[in-house]
């Protein structure tokens, strides 16, 4: 990790914790935190995609894996989601590996179309679940929440400790798991299995010749990944309250994919970048409702187009080599 | 009036005659506001000829404008639109305008809606929020209403609103649900198919039900209500089929309907051109089956595709303008002014609800913004209370749960309960007839064609 992404990164820490001191309205509370999940997401998305190269299009999948877990131990088992939340990450990590096993021998768009059709998978078993599973009053629930959504387990208790200020404990918490995750990707970007990948993309055969397996370490980044998208998935749940099959919706994933490109795939800063572009994008066509989808598929054509590099890789390649000259070794992590 | 069961109107003009403000009343009607009659009198009274001007009311809608519900959603932008123009013209409450403004909830879900209701109070500070429906949220937008501590009216149709608002009724002081949940949809079918046999209308070939049901959660509930009620209305479910939409080759559950056929369908998906595409491919090989349907058939589309082949389709709403002199003044000025396709019987939703709002807001001295909660909590108080006959027929509360009471699902009387309306397509080049629940029939029931006995 070089000096400067510690200095971005603690500035960027130190303004999200500040924000709050600043006294905003809920509602941009509300949004950041909902940024902090995205953000987590494609932070992670970025691991798998941009760093390890795996196509893989289930991080929903296992964000929703991890936010149905949560929810599930807290309503089924009457546990506090503080509890919860860790063993819905765990248990995100058991299904990456299950997913993992069945595609990571396959390569690019067999994966892509393995990882997409177990997310639909998911979605179907959720949406057809019709079986009564216990009776809520007059009403039949079933063991997912079926079309319905899953509800009543709980959320994390910050409004008995701050009242009406609530929002601002799940604000805390849901910068917590970003910067946890963020971190964890730096590590895993400036570490021997950052320099592994890289091996394998520059010369596979000679790579292999030196004992790095692509399999055992794409199956490693992929556990990684879905720990913290699973702690997302969890986070999503206790912050909102209900856990839907919505969150399987090919629209959602397409929405955090585009972040990861516009951020700039295999940039360590990229997934913040895109994220937040993306959202400030879309609140920023709020104001014209009937143009806004047209207006953020336009932004996405337009930073395809122009910047393909997304917008950390045209930082980083250039405009900070016009400041300064890089040192060797920083600026592009993976190509 | 002795003898007679004095509706709001009644009581709204007597109050209005013993005030000596026959003016008002009367520059109400020279407006033609139809659909308003009996609110329209109440708040032109209350208002006391204040016109609406000063600083506005905001009233927020978070409707999905865009996603797969917009045409609904436009619908309900307009019927709020159109509430606030009507209100606007008899006062607004008291004497202050009613501006509208809205949020686009998307997809809909927690995560959509939720910031779509608190942009609206945090950056419009609405002393009210009145929706359509949005799916998928299951309540949870409820503590952002109640931490801002206004009034929230939706049409989410969802069970899970009783037991939420029952359990916590301090809390959710001002959540209301404008429709009955769509649980009574189950029974009221029932209830329904055994009235056509009482009445010597139709007679079962057998007790078999089958049930297709969409993947979506309205369409499941509705399905798992009839499932679950038919065996105590002397039904046996022959078939339950789940079926992921959207879906347009109906081939494999028709093959299992034709198998051991039933005497009802009962197709709970609600999307018009998938139902369409159903009768479409039932009718060329039927069973001696009746077919009921869910809302689509009420949308123009399920006609314009499916045609002849639509023709003796049974369905039924929770929620719909009626067609008697209040819904069909309030459905005419609303196509004049939205045109010949627009759909006034879904924008009949904000708009009953916003005009029993208004009165409610007026009658307990002026609405309340975010964190005006001991105002709001009159205005509810007031709003409880309140049986409003408007377009939708009669909205009176379920309490402590504050949703509308079904009629005759939940009660015997049709002053005391919003009807669930009965519906058969006759001709699918013309409007569909209501026949049932009396009084509000405007045809009888006709057997299918495709039934030859």
């Amino acid at each position: 990790m070089s000096r400067r992404d510690i200095v971005v990164g603690l500035a960027l820490l130190a303004a999200l914790l500040a924000v709050p001191a600043l006294d905003p309205s809920r509602y941009i509370i509300g949004q950041l935190t909902l940024f902090f999940i995205w953000a987590t997401i494609v932070t992670q998305w970025n691991l798998v995609l941009g760093v390890a190269g795996i196509f893989s299009l289930a991080q929903t999948a296992l964000f929703a894996f991890g936010g149905y877990v949560t929810g599930m131990i807290g309503l089924y088992f009457g546990w506090p989601l503080w509890f919860a939340l860790p063993v819905g990450g765990l248990a995100a990590v058991a299904f990456s590996l299950l997913i993992g096993v069945a595609c990571l021998r396959l390569r690019g768009a067999y994966v892509a179309l393995l990882t997409l059709a177990i997310s639909q998978v998911m979605y179907l078993l959720i949406i057809t679940d019709t079986e009564c599973f216990y009776m809520d009053g007059v009403t039949c629930r079933n063991l997912t929440g079926g079309t319905r959504g899953l509800t009543k387990y709980g959320d994390f208790g910050f409004r008995e400790i701050l009242g009406a200020q609530w929002i601002l404990g799940n604000y805390y918490l849901g910068a917590a798991i970003l910067a946890l995750a963020t971190l964890a990707s730096f590590i895993i970007i400036r570490s021997p299995l950052g320099m592994a990948f890289r091996a394998l993309r520059d010369n596979q055969v000679y790579a292999r010749s030196r004992g790095i397996s692509r399999f055992k370490y794409q199956l490693l980044v992929f556990a990684v990944s879905a720990f913290f998208t699973g702690l997302a998935g969890g986070f999503y749940a206790g912050h909102f309250k209900v856990m839907g099959a919505n969150t399987l919706y090919l629209s959602l994933s397409l929405f955090l994919l585009s972040m990861v490109i516009v951020g700039g795939v295999g940039r360590v800063w990229g997934p913040l970048a895109g994220a937040a572009t993306l959202m400030i994008a879309d609140e920023a066509f709020k104001e014209f409702v009937e143009y806004r989808n047209l207006g953020i598929g336009a932004v996405m054509v337009l930073f395809v187009m122009l910047l393909p590099k997304g917008i950390a890789g045209t930082i980083e390649d250039t405009l900070l080599p016009r400041f300064k000259r890089a040192p060797k070794g920083e600026g592009q992590e993976t190509g | 009036m002795a003898g007679k069961i004095r509706t709001p109107s009644d009581i709204a003009r007597e109050t209005l005659e013993n005030a000596g403000r026959r003016r008002f009343f009367g520059k109400a009607a020279a407006m033609g506001v139809g659909g308003l009659a009996g609110s329209a009198a109440l708040l032109a009274s209350i208002n006391d000829g204040a016109k609406a001007q000063g600083e506005p009311i905001k009233v927020g809608g978070a409707v999905p404008i865009t996603g797969w519900a917009a045409a609904d959603g436009i619908e309900f932008q307009r019927g709020l639109e159109f509430a606030c123009e009507d209100i606007n013209a008899m006062g607004g409450i008291l004497g202050r305008p009613l501006e509208p403004v809205f949020e686009d909830t998307k997809e809909q879900g927690a995560d959509n809606l939720i910031p779509a209701i608190q942009r609206l109070i945090d950056r419009h500070g609405v002393h009210a929020i009145i929706n359509g429906y949005n799916t998928g949220a299951v309540c949870a937008e409820y503590d952002t209403v109640a931490d801002a501590g206004i009034l929230y009216i939706h049409h989410n149709t969802d069970i899970v609103h009783h037991d939420t608002v029952k359990n916590n009724a301090e809390r959710y002081f001002g959540i209301f649900m404008g429709d009955p949940a769509e649980y009574w949809y189950g029974e009221g079918l029932l209830k329904f198919l055994n009235g056509l046999g009482e009445k010597g209308l139709w007679t079962r070939p057998n007790d078999k039900i089958a049930i297709v049901t969409g993947s979506q959660n309205y369409s499941v509930v509705i399905a798992g209500a009839i499932r679950d009620n038919a065996e105590k209305y002397g039904w046996k479910t022959s078939l339950f089929e789940t079926v992921v939409v959207p879906i347009s080759e109906w081939g494999p559950t028709l093959a299992k309907i034709r198998e051991d056929p039933p005497a009802v369908i009962a197709v709970t998906h609600w999307v018009p051109q998938d139902l369409a595409q159903f009768m479409i491919q039932f009718v060329p090989q039927p069973t001696d089956s009746l077919v009921y349907m869910q809302y689509g058939p009420s949308l123009a589309a399920f006609r314009e595709i499916g045609k002849e082949a639509v023709n003796g389709v049974l369905y039924s709403t929770v929620v719909a303008s009626l067609q008697d002199e209040f819904g069909n003044a309030y459905n005419n000025r609303y196509k004049e002014k939205y045109g010949a396709s627009a759909s006034p019987l879904v924008a009949a939703q904000p708009y009953d609800s916003c005009s029993y709002w208004a009165i409610a807001g007026a009658l307990a001295g002026g609405t309340g913004g975010p964190g005006e909660e001991a105002q709001n909590r009159k205005v509810a108080s007031r709003l409880r209370n309140m049986i409003y006959r408007g377009t939708l027929g009669t909205t009176r509360w379920f309490i402590p749960e504050q949703a509308a009471t079904p009629y005759p699902d939940a009660t015997n009387d049709p002053s005391l309960g919003m009807p669930h309306q009965y519906l058969q397509i006759e001709d699918h080049t013309k409007v569909p007839g209501l026949i049932a629940p009396s009084p509000y029939e405007t045809a009888t029931f006709k057997m299918p064609p495709w039934i030859k006995a």
